[in-house]
């Protein structure tokens, strides 16, 4: 992995801030939207290409979604595969903080999650509905 | 666009304005967004090099690395900041045999011939004869090429139907020991895939291959996006203009240009064209940049497409493979298909032939241990007649159905679609389930397989039947090796290697 340089840490600043700017004042529209773990089921498809959020499935091309609301992003034990940003930022996952960057997937242009990205606030909340399930 | 080149619009592209007119200008928005350039319109180059390759996947760095070894200076643009395509979030899987050094170390034998005669079976009415042949032929030199560049193979073999999760490298990674293949062609494991675990064999092919690439001298620069090929007057392709950070740039191909963007399965538009029955399966299955760029600019400069309709559709039933004991049947309560194919023809077969509705039938015995995300379930009954029932199946067809499976499974027979014994069982033991495989439902794993029209030498070939000077494509941005129904994996990656490297051979020895 290349140093993180100058620009892309501006980059990550810029992505932190719009994070936050979600997060702090969250539009009521993407509040009011109750997500369909049926429905996400079908939503979540795509990213089994690299993601599985089973228990004990462990890591694909992308680390294992088991459990990841409330864990520290960039830390899973056994994914050598994070991009310096994410392994940087330290921050824990949010249904809030997934949306936003599923919504706009240029929000971290380093990382190693190459995706189409998910217009659809419905879509969206679906998947978190549907990825919320898989915890302890 | 720069402000210069806005004053010098090309009497083409107001050509194909005047055309958008004619034939809805919605259709040609797009095409006149790809129209190539003409060289009189470029005042500076920014950068000049032998070959130029457009993506970064396993097709462009294959020609990359073939133009470097042919003593070309080459520069790959990829879109993405993190270089390899959909290559690297595949199964890395490169079908070959004819007695690879792998093959012969797992003690299996293999021949060219057979190899030939399962890949021109397997590819049906479309399978492109002459790729085949060359594929085939050039299968051994391939292992070696590949190994030589770094790519690890370990020394085991896996008799799972699927790509294991163990780090094995050779496996049957398509129908071979299927019928009606098994009688056709002698049957060899012929999956090749760098060693890697839970399936992450692309992201270990595509890592050899870039650092290959990076030890032998290809420039790779990435987010860089590809917008327009630039041509002479004489229709030769020379170039591209590239945007990077908002710029436009334009770069100079002495010896050609290499489309390996990928195929377009993220493309809304272009898929609900030319493919709707893909288009209404999920998920779609690639990595982002499968947006169609490469093919677009192909068409854009005259080239031809095929097979734009066809794709990889993939059902997996399997694993684990004792469902496959249960029978796959559409809605008319009929089986359609020999159940222990390769799971890319079962959802060929629900998406194009059986209107995108059919249910997997089991029973206790044949049932998944524990609820699945790939199926819902349909219905449960105590009976065949109630499942038939609950699930709108005409009275008695299901029933039929069932009765004349169980009575041949129970003597190990399948006379109508010849399913391996392995996997034959007589339904019988309640509650009896419907797994549903509508497209609406199931979980089908798509991307296109359709894209230019190229020849031996990967140069692309225009609607006149010419190809067309300067141009060549590979991987999924052409109708390649892989057809539909996608029977084997490992046939998409092998061609975008094999034609990868086809492609800047062919430029090495002739000057543009």
């Amino acid at each position: 992995m290349r140093a993180m340089t100058a620009a892309t840490k501006t980059v990550w600043g810029l992505a932190l801030a719009a994070i936050a700017g979600l997060v702090l004042a969250p539009s009521a529209k993407a509040q009011d939207i109750k997500g369909d773990p049926a429905r996400g089921r079908q939503v979540f498809a795509a990213c089994r290409t690299c993601h599985y959020p089973e228990k004990g499935f462990g890591h694909h091309n992308g680390p294992s979604l088991y459990g990841i609301f409330g864990r520290k992003s960039g830390t899973q034990p056994g994914f050598r595969y994070y991009s310096e940003m994410l392994k940087r930022a330290q921050f824990v996952w949010t249904p809030e903080l997934l949306d936003a960057w599923l919504a706009n997937p240029d929000m971290l242009p380093e990382s190693t999650m190459v995706f189409v990205g998910l217009p659809d606030a419905q879509d969206r909340a679906d998947l978190i509905a549907y990825l919320a399930q898989f915890r302890d | 666009m720069t402000r210069s080149s806005r004053q010098h619009r090309t009497t083409r592209r107001d050509f194909l304005r005047t055309l958008g007119g004619l034939g809805g200008a919605a259709a040609l928005a797009g095409a006149a967004d790809a129209a190539p350039l003409g060289t009189r319109e470029v005042r500076h180059w920014d950068d000049k090099t032998d070959l130029l390759v457009l993506g970064s996947g396993a097709a462009g760095i294959a020609a990359a690395l073939e133009g470097r070894q042919q003593g070309l200076d080459v520069l790959v643009v990829e879109k993405f900041r993190v270089p390899g395509g959909t290559s690297s979030l595949s199964g890395g899987v490169c079908y070959l045999g004819g007695g690879t050094p792998l093959q012969k170390a797992l003690r299996f034998e293999d021949s060219i011939e057979a190899m030939h005669a399962y890949l021109i079976a397997a590819g049906g009415v479309h399978a492109p004869r002459e790729k085949i042949d060359a594929y085939c032929e050039g299968s051994l030199e391939q292992f070696d090429w590949l190994v030589a560049q770094g790519v690890v193979y370990a020394r085991r073999y896996s008799d799972e139907k699927e790509l294991s999760h163990e780090p094995a490298s050779l496996y049957y990674c398509g129908s071979e020991r299927v019928h009606p293949f098994n009688e056709i062609a002698r049957p060899a494991p012929r999956g090749h895939v760098p060693a890697a675990e839970n399936q992450t064999g692309g992201r270990a092919l595509m890592e050899a291959l870039l650092a290959s690439a990076s030890r032998q001298g290809v420039r790779l620069r990435t987010g860089v996006s590809a917008r327009r090929l630039i041509v002479e007057s004489d229709g030769r392709v020379v170039g591209a203009a590239v945007e990077e950070g908002g710029q436009v740039r334009y770069l100079r191909a002495r010896r050609g240009v290499v489309l390996a963007t990928g195929g377009f399965v993220h493309n809304p538009g272009m898929l609900q064209l030319h493919a709707p029955e893909l288009a209404a399966c999920r998920p779609h299955w690639g990595r982002a940049g499968d947006l169609g760029d490469g093919i677009r600019m192909g068409l854009a400069v005259g080239g031809n497409v095929l097979r734009m309709n066809q794709g990889f559709a993939v059902l997996p039933l399997y694993p684990p493979e004792h469902v496959l004991k249960g029978i796959v049947v559409n809605a008319t309560g009929q089986r359609f298909v020999n159940e222990d194919v390769y799971y890319g023809e079962i959802g060929h077969e629900v998406v194009y032939h059986q209107g995108g509705r059919a249910f997997l039938i089991v029973d206790a015995d044949s049932d998944y241990p524990a609820p699945d995300y790939r199926l819902v379930v349909a219905a449960q009954a105590d009976t065949i007649a109630a499942l038939e029932r609950a699930i709108a199946i005409p009275e008695g067809a299901l029933q039929q159905t069932v009765d004349y499976y169980n009575r041949h499974a129970a003597e190990g027979r399948d006379p109508l679609w010849h399913k391996d014994r392995a996997f034959l069982a007589p339904l019988q033991r309640a509650p009896f389930k419907a797994y549903d495989l509508s497209v609406e439902n199931a979980f089908i794993a798509v991307h296109t397989l359709g894209g230019l029209q190229t020849d031996l030498d990967a140069r692309v070939i225009g609607a006149w039947g010419e190809p067309i000077p300067g141009l060549y494509a590979a991987g999924r941005a052409t109708a390649g090796i892989p057809t539909a129904p996608y029977r084997s994996s490992g046939t998409s990656i092998g061609d975008c290697i094999f034609f990868g490297r086809r492609a800047a051979r062919h430029a090495a020895r002739h000057a543009t």
